[in-house]
């Protein structure tokens, strides 16, 4: 504190001074930065971090497995680079967050709402520019860096379908859900085509939520699930990838590899795991940075680590669920539970893949795995969650206490 | 979908208090996803609490994963365990991750390992090679040892490992397997399909061996070899009813557990690989072809034995002349050559070698083991060769023949194929006749006195009663015989009264000691191991030494002559 004082005030008797009173983020400071500390889910952001710092110790776990595993004679990666770009991707992903959390709601809306056109053209650039990695056209090169633009649209198509949606209660002729439900199947499209279905599963079940969170009748409800089945039973009928890992989850029958190696990491270690740097089916691990992270954390810090971040994953989501049943705003309603949803249906479906309780599909882990366009994106969202769950805490406040003088 | 309402207009549908029904549907609805988000929850914890208790380690599915499945146990018919696969060590090296130098790392090895030399190692450390393998088999201190050297570089790892617990136990009959877990002979090679058939994973496979009773073979073997320094010897014990072999072994033996350090030559499996004229122990075969085809009359019936019988430029003589004449008994009590030779030649050789054909003399016993070997019989068939192969010269069978012939002839005269898996209790086993009753009954009663009062008196185990035959052969050698270069055997079977077991024991090249006075013949060193190996296993296999039990002999000692005091 004495270092922070001017030069000239050093070494002099203290003088108490009125701003000495006006602490900095103290209840008292109105600035922007002030607001945001008193306004935004301390609890929330809380949890975030405790999740990125678990992410980031996983990332190094990982790192030496997949380095070995994308090695080659002329080309040899260091053990801990993933780790290293880890830790540059969150040094852009946290400020991005903290920084997007810092908007108020209504430019937080439009920028993410340009943000999603922006990526909705990138979509359809990809199959005349993508790049193409494991079969799978999903990336696109830009200004030098790749990204994946279904990363960066999922955040902003769940505000803009939040939006779509609250102007339902100012006028119920618009036909929005008409509109959803086609701007949806088109982003379906988009992602069959490269092909990417676990994507298409997230948007599609952020999209079934929205829905049902918007009021639509249960018969409706029932119709959408009909079409959900439908719409998995004809990618497995017609869509040759989808069917070859169903088919592998279903009766372990073709390469059931990856299902087999996760296995096997996961219940190395037993519930206590092996320890940092003691595990050994982490090396033959598919993705071990990416998809499969959860079974590094499974074997080297055991089954009561995957518990506990499971466990996490879903405070998270009852913290946003919870603070959300008084919220009176119908758009912060449904951007919210929206980006909750997006949030945890990925973790759901990330670790469901993991412990062999889904067929296994490139997904990652929000704030765990490694990757630049997931965690930025991931940022960005949950950026945008503490910007819609702000709130002014004294308009909650009873107005009978008396605070203590 | 809404349709519009039915009136027109207006526009802006604002109906009071429906916002409040609104949010409350979509609290509940909330309250629905938070619903569904939890049991997905729940549903991975469960999974997860499940894999904490299905889970197995890395190292225990490695080992199950190298050869699915696990080969399974051989045990013995009583259930011990002969051969196990067990969880082993081996110690790799990743040359291309070395850590500590080369230089400094291999003496260290060379000390711990000193199969190699420090160059050897340094060579090996020095290839880069990404895995090498130093030592499979691995003691678990030396695995510790090799680790406390504390190069990152070394590997260890789990390996299933086939263990002989007994050691040299039974070696010819289990073999071995190869380092990746292939059996390369014996019941190991011969039971690989069944070992590496996943129908039968876990199950043991019986061996009809009773491991007491071939340590006892082996034990008093090894030590008649010691004594005589016989080159080798050879023990076979079988169930005279049932065909199984109780024991079987082959001395010098090797360690299955390493059979790389032994000598090849302990590999050579005499009681079935290999062929000797067994001489003597052939003359209980004649008798009882000549009795079974009439041309033995009478049992008091003597033959000429005064001097040596000469045909054509060929003489028989006898190892003990007696110098007169020998009825039946007699001549297998002294073992004589001269009346076996007569007997032969009345017998013709078609009679007599329909008798060796019937037991099994044209052709490799019929067992589970591979290498078994052709008995070599005489190519032409002249008046001598009758005469001699009366006596088991000329013809050469493996020890396993001999066993199974004297079973044969001995269980009332049923012939029964030999086997080294253990036959279920009450199972019928199939047999062919080769000799009546009657005539078995009589070789008993011979045999016996052999053991009595003949050549073979040093087998007679107290109260055990056994019955059998010495034969001592010289070995053939350059065209002739070397006449010092004897195999002596010693076939038969106890008790004689109801017989249970036929035994068999030769030794190769035994040397006579001070003991014998010299003599290295079957019934000075054969013999004596008969005796001692019977005393032992006896009582194991259930038979009670009793000295008032025997066969009846009352009507053939008569028949036998002995000299009086002071004659001779």
């Amino acid at each position: 504190m004495n270092s922070a004082l001017p030069k000239a005030e050093r070494g002099r008797p203290r003088v108490l001074r009125p701003v000495a009173h006006k602490q900095r983020l103290g209840r008292a400071d109105r600035t922007p930065l002030g607001r945001w500390f008193w306004e935004i889910d301390r609890v929330l952001v809380m949890l975030v971090l405790v999740l990125v710092a678990i992410g980031l110790v996983s990332v190094a776990a990982a790192s030496p497995a997949s380095a070995q595993r994308y090695s080659d004679l002329t080309h040899i990666i260091a053990p801990l680079h993933y780790f290293w770009r880890q830790v540059i991707w969150l040094m852009i992903g946290l400020p991005l967050m903290f920084m997007t959390s810092l908007l108020p709601k209504d430019r937080a809306r439009r920028i993410a709402m340009y943000a999603g056109i922006f990526c909705l053209l990138m979509m359809f650039a990809i199959p005349l520019f993508g790049s193409e990695a494991n079969g799978a056209r999903r990336w696109i090169n830009l200004a030098g860096f790749q990204f994946q633009p279904s990363e960066f649209l999922k955040p902003a198509y769940v505000v803009a379908m939040a939006w779509l949606l609250s102007l339902r209660n100012l006028d119920r002729t618009l036909p929005v859900m008409r509109i959803s439900a086609v701007v949806t199947a088109m982003i379906a499209v988009l992602l069959m085509l490269q092909p990417d279905f676990g994507q298409t599963v997230i948007f599609a079940g952020i999209w079934m939520v929205l829905m049902m969170l918007a009021g639509i009748s249960g018969r409706l409800i029932g119709v959408m699930i009909g079409l959900g089945v439908t719409a998995i039973v004809s990618a497995y009928a017609f869509y040759s990838v989808a069917r070859t890992r169903i088919n592998a989850f279903l009766f372990g029958e073709g390469d059931d590899y990856q299902v087999q190696a996760a296995h096997n990491a996961i219940t190395n270690g037993g519930f206590f795991g092996t320890g940092p740097g003691g595990g050994e089916a982490k090396f033959r691990l598919p993705e071990a940075h990416t998809d499969y992270i959860y079974s590094v954390i499974g074997e080297e810090f055991g089954l009561m680590s995957c518990i506990a971040v499971v466990l996490l994953y879903a405070a998270i989501v009852v913290r946003v669920f919870v603070r959300l049943l008084d919220e009176e705003d119908d758009f912060v309603l449904l951007a919210s539970a929206g980006l909750a949803t997006q949030f945890g249906l990925q973790a759901v479906i990330n670790i469901a893949v993991n412990v062999g309780l889904a067929p296994s599909k490139g997904m990652t882990l929000p704030f765990i795995s490694y990757g630049g366009s997931s965690m930025i994106a991931v940022s960005a969202g949950f950026g945008l969650l503490l910007a819609f769950t702000r709130r002014n805490p004294a308009a909650k406040r009873s107005p009978y206490i008396v605070t203590r003088t | 979908m809404t349709t519009a309402p039915p009136v027109a207009k207006p526009t802006r549908l604002h109906v009071p208090g429906r916002r409040q029904q609104v949010a409350a549907l979509s609290r509940e609805r909330l309250m629905l996803v938070m619903l569904l988000f939890l049991a997905a929850i729940l549903g991975i914890v469960l999974k997860i609490m499940y894999l904490t208790f299905t889970g197995q380690s890395f190292d225990d599915r490695a080992a199950g994963l190298t050869s699915l499945p696990l080969r399974p146990d051989i045990v013995d018919r009583n259930g011990e365990t002969l051969a196990r696969t067990i969880d082993a060590w081996s110690i790799g090296v990743h040359a291309d991750r070395l850590l500590t130098r080369p230089e400094d790392l291999a003496p260290q090895l060379a000390v711990l390992m000193p199969e190699k030399t420090a160059d050897q190692y340094l060579a090996l450390l020095k290839s880069r090679k990404h895995f090498i393998y130093l030592r499979r088999r691995a003691m678990p201190e030396l695995v510790e040892a090799v680790n406390a050297l504390g190069e990152p570089g070394m590997a260890f790892a789990r390996e299933p490992e086939r263990l002989y617990p007994q050691a040299e136990l039974a070696a010819h009959v289990l073999g071995w397997t190869n380092l990746d877990g292939t059996g390369v002979t014996g019941m190991e090679k011969l039971l690989d399909k069944r070992m590496t058939d996943p129908k039968y994973a876990g199950k043991p496979v019986t061996l009809s061996i009773d491991s007491r009773v071939q340590a006892a073979v082996e034990k008093e073997l090894a030590q008649a070899m010691l004594n005589f320094q016989a080159r080798g010897a050879t023990g076979i014990v079988l169930d005279v009813h049932s065909g199984e072999v109780i024991a079987l072994t082959s001395l010098p033996s090797f360690n299955p557990n390493d059979p790389g350090r032994s000598p090849p030559e302990t590999r050579f499996n005499q009681a079935i690989t290999g062929v000797y004229e067994l001489g003597s122990t052939f003359k209980p075969i004649t008798i009882a072809a000549a009795m079974d085809a009439g041309v033995v009359t009478s049992l008091s019936k003597r033959y000429d034995a005064t001097a040596p019988l000469k045909v054509g430029k060929f003489s028989i003589r006898d190892d003990h002349p007696t110098k007169r004449w020998l009825n039946v008994p007699e001549m297998l009590v002294h073992s004589s050559n001269i009346v076996t030779a007569r007997i032969a030649d009345e017998l013709g050789k078609d009679r007599l070698n329909g008798m060796f054909m019937r037991l099994g003399f044209g052709e490799p016993v019929s067992i589970e083991l591979a290498g078994r070997g052709r008995p070599i019989q005489p190519v032409f068939w002249a008046r001598t060769t009758t005469m001699t192969a009366g006596y088991g010269h000329g013809i050469a069978v493996t020890p396993m023949h001999l066993a199974k012939a004297y079973a044969a002839l001995m269980n009332g005269g049923i012939m029964h194929p030999v086997t080294l898996l253990k036959r279920e209790p009450g199972a019928i086993v199939p047999g062919t006749r080769v000799i009546s009753p009657q005539v078995s009954y009589r070789l008993r009663q011979f045999t016996r006195m052999v053991v009595l009062e003949g050549t073979g008196k040093q087998a007679n185990a107290p109260g055990l009663r056994v019955g059998g035959k010495t034969g001592t052969a010289e070995k053939a050698s350059q065209g002739g015989y070397a006449r010092k270069s004897l195999v002596s055997t010693f076939a038969g079977v106890f008790p004689v009264d109801d017989p249970k077991y036929a035994i068999v024991m030769m030794l190769d090249e035994p040397k006579g000691t001070a003991e014998t006075y010299g003599y290295a013949t079957a019934g000075w060193t054969a013999a004596p191991v008969v005796r001692k190996v019977v005393a032992r296993i006896g009582p194991l296999l259930g038979i009670i030494p009793d000295a008032r039990k025997d066969i009846p002999l009352e009507d053939i000692k008569p028949l036998i002559w002995h000299p009086k005091e002071g004659e001779e």
